[in-house]
């Protein structure tokens, strides 16, 4: 199969681009409308497949970005040996999934949540970049507030925040009073 | 219930293995198959003390929030237990309700982090161009202008301080500066009928003490109503004046 010029055009603005490219991106810069774009991505990773390339085209931080198969993971990782930050504690994944779910929040909410002093994780994050710190709440002591990042959904393979893995309850739950929580069981009974 | 009566030994898990009190509780539902649902608050506040008296007897340093659990449970545990008044009056408050809150809430909260742990498993193997790696090549990234963030300012002023050479007032003999022989010299520095500011009363290069001990006195001032204070907005001069009841009280 021969690429068109609009496919290849797209995977040269996505192979050169610094940042994801959002499909509004995509748009304007190669003149055509998101049907186009879509079709021409499709057509592009059907291209990487038929072709046993180890690239694929995907949708992460809100735009796109050429990305390597998994399999190769150890092989590339030898590029960034010594550089390549370790994986998150589970203090740390803890505290980024109550400020993912709950932002802005604060740390004496996502410290009420855990039940445990989250200081050195909200460091350990916003070393990190996977968080920033978003503004003041308007309440006596002013604490800051924390959000995500563009590297947390990057970091997570998400394209964003909507793609969060579903937990509709979780606003419910933080809401609502104990005895409301009686009538409900998010994980199904004896779980735990 | 069968391990309650194990040996020593099988107390022996480190506290450090749980992310807090709430981990440790939703530990020991699961070891003795109770329902987060419908808890028996004394038998899990008798647990949970277990636990801690063996990590303490380990001499392990028991941080503080395990503590704070401890006395909640053991107060849950002595309500549960004290002869209910049916016609008390007092509507009936299930004590472990908003313990149970709480745990459902945190239990939500880890299955996030456990399906976030799948995604960074996932995602630490796949590459993009050129991707995030570009903050990995190195910590001296330039800032461009606008884009430092306040945690930039925090470690600049931090990197700051930590390079300060050692003042030689630091060397002399610290004295005290009470409150009150600050407010024997403020006596005079706010005469009647003049404004001065907290710089002028501090005055040039004030030693750490002495900005505390005048900012506590100036609060302490205020709040005999013996001076006014003026600030014209966040971080500006403070400006002092005595009022008529400073000579008055005094």
């Amino acid at each position: 199969m021969i690429l068109d010029r609009l496919a290849r055009e797209v995977e040269a603005l996505i192979f050169a681009s610094e940042k994801p490219l959002s499909i509004q991106q995509l748009c304007e810069y190669t003149g055509s409308g998101e049907d186009s774009i879509h079709q021409a991505l499709d057509r592009l990773n059907r291209s990487f497949l038929d072709h046993q390339h180890c690239l694929t085209i995907i949708e992460i931080a809100g735009g796109f970005r050429i990305a390597t198969d998994r399999e190769f993971g150890d092989v590339v990782s030898q590029l960034f040996e010594g550089r390549k930050p370790g994986k998150l504690s589970r203090a740390a994944l803890e505290t980024m999934a109550v400020i993912a779910y709950s932002q802005p929040c604060t740390r004496i909410a996502i410290e009420s949540i855990r039940g445990v002093n989250c200081d050195s994780a909200i460091r350990t994050l916003l070393e990190r970049d996977m968080i920033k710190i978003s503004g003041r709440m308007e309440t006596p002591g002013r604490p800051l507030l924390y959000s995500t990042t563009m590297a947390f959904l990057e970091y997570f393979g998400l394209s964003n925040l909507d793609h969060l893995p579903r937990f509709d309850e979780i606003e419910e739950l933080l809401g609502m009073s104990s005895s409301e929580l009686e009538e409900r069981d998010l994980f199904g009974a004896g779980e735990e | 219930m069968k391990e309650m009566t194990a040996s020593g030994n099988s107390y022996r898990i480190e506290l450090d293995a749980f992310e807090g009190p709430l981990d440790l509780l939703l530990y020991l539902l699961r070891r003795d198959e109770i329902d987060i649902y419908d808890i028996p608050v004394a038998h899990v506040a008798d647990q949970f003390l277990i636990y801690i008296r063996r990590a303490r007897e380990l001499d392990l340093d028991v941080a503080s929030e395990y503590l704070v659990m401890a006395a909640t449970l053991t107060k849950m545990k002595s309500k549960a237990l004290l002869p209910k008044h049916a016609n008390s009056g007092e509507e009936e408050v299930d004590p472990g309700a908003e313990l149970r809150r709480q745990l459902v809430l945190y239990r939500t909260f880890r299955l996030i982090a456990e399906e976030l742990q799948k995604s960074e498993e996932t995602w630490t193997e796949i590459y993009t161009s050129p991707g995030e790696r570009e903050r990995w090549t190195s910590d001296s990234l330039e800032i461009e202008p606008g884009q430092a963030s306040l945690l930039d300012l925090l470690e600049a002023l931090s990197s700051l301080s930590e390079g300060e050479p050692e003042l030689p007032s630091q060397r002399i003999q610290r004295t005290e500066l009470t409150i009150s022989e600050c407010i024997g010299s403020l006596e005079h520095k706010i005469a009647p009928g003049i404004t001065i500011s907290f710089k002028d009363i501090i005055g040039p290069e004030p030693a750490r003490l002495r900005i505390v001990s005048y900012f506590i006195t100036i609060l302490e001032l205020m709040r005999r109503g013996w001076i006014n204070c003026h600030q014209a907005y966040p971080f500006s001069e403070i400006e002092l004046q005595r009022t008529e009841r400073w000579s008055v009280d005094s």
